[in-house]
């Protein structure tokens, strides 16, 4: 079965035509994406300002023992009411190009933050490499932030 | 009179030249969105510092001194590109029930910085690494709604439920200033 098929039977499901069908279901879920997208910068710009030593002059590590929560949370929300975005569309997205620079940015975006972001700044890594790492998470966060609004437009 | 301003603006070349071009508009509102994770975000941060349930090694003050130019460059930033959005759809979106609900959400949220400001984080030195008084959480509870509202009613204004043309009750004709439609 080729992904378009995939797309379309995924399209036909109860769950995608439940959320098409109601008035109030999809903006609820988008609004919700939103919030917890707050919760997401907010946690990553609090180490990433910190480690650049233009934020908090706790050390990233300290603020790390907080911030992770609050991280895991946001990107857990941000999939679980992503997946419910796209179960209710997935034709549409399948063809809109704003869709799988999302994607691909998201993965990149997951793979700086939980491969290196995260386990660096649980070491107390600093230096230009730090520093670099850091940079590329934040743009690839804005990256994710950006295609995926581009979505609704394309 | 704000009717007749909202309507002139709507005429202007800027406010056209916004509505009609392909790529400013999603430019500029996926700046609005992204400008949220900079300002909701750092905001977010530092009220569940004032709530006392995290970064409780951190100073308040260190917090707010720290953290507030973040919160203002995205302030910057979210009302430049707000002013944009507005002046490219001014008529509808003056009427729109959620961007007026979303208005009154920043008015609350302003009030509550004013009080937090001049009342609760006066005395601040002596609660610097301690127990954070009531009032500091009372604050950071308030603004934590009121900028979660905002976000909400911002997304919504998009949606056409309660637009001019499909306005049917008194009190929302009220609420919205819109025409009540005789037929």
């Amino acid at each position: 079965m080729s992904l378009y098929h995939t797309a379309q039977s995924i399209e036909a499901s109860a769950l995608g035509q439940t959320i098409r069908e109601s008035t109030w279901l999809f903006p609820a879920i988008e609004s919700t994406h939103l919030l917890a997208l707050a919760l997401l910068g907010g946690s990553v710009l609090i180490l990433s300002l910190s480690v650049l030593g233009i934020g908090l002059k706790t050390a990233p590590a300290e603020l790390y023992k907080s911030a992770h929560r609050y991280m895991n949370g946001a990107v857990i929300m941000l999939l679980i009411t992503g997946i419910l975005l796209g179960v209710s569309e997935p034709v549409k997205l399948y063809g809109r190009q704003a869709f799988w620079v999302k994607m691909i940015s998201l993965a990149l975006a997951l793979a700086l933050t939980y491969l290196a972001f995260n386990p660096l700044i649980r070491r107390g890594a600093s230096g230009i490499g730090m520093r670099s790492v850091t940079a590329l998470t934040m743009a690839a966060w804005l990256m994710v932030a950006m295609s995926g609004r581009w979505i609704g437009f394309s | 009179m704000i009717e007749g301003l909202v309507t002139k603006l709507a005429e202007t070349p800027w406010s056209i030249g916004l509505h009609e071009s392909l790529y400013m508009y999603a430019i500029t509102e996926s700046t609005h969105v992204m400008s949220i994770m900079l300002f909701v975000g750092t905001i977010a941060m530092v009220d569940l510092r004032l709530l006392g349930v995290s970064y409780t090694k951190v100073p308040v003050s260190q917090m707010l001194s720290r953290m507030l130019p973040w919160t203002i460059a995205g302030f910057v930033l979210l009302v430049i590109t707000g002013g944009m959005l507005f002046l490219a759809i001014p008529v509808r979106t003056y009427h729109s029930l959620w961007f007026r609900l979303k208005c009154l959400m920043i008015l609350i949220a302003a009030i509550n910085i004013a009080v937090f400001t001049f009342k609760v984080e006066a005395d601040k030195a002596k609660w610097d690494l301690g127990r954070v008084p009531r009032n500091s959480k009372i604050c950071a509870l308030v603004s934590l709604s009121a900028w979660a509202c905002v976000i909400v009613f911002g997304r919504l204004i998009a949606y056409n439920w309660f637009d001019c043309d499909s306005i049917n009750s008194e009190v929302l004709a009220q609420i919205t200033g819109c025409p009540l439609d005789p037929g």
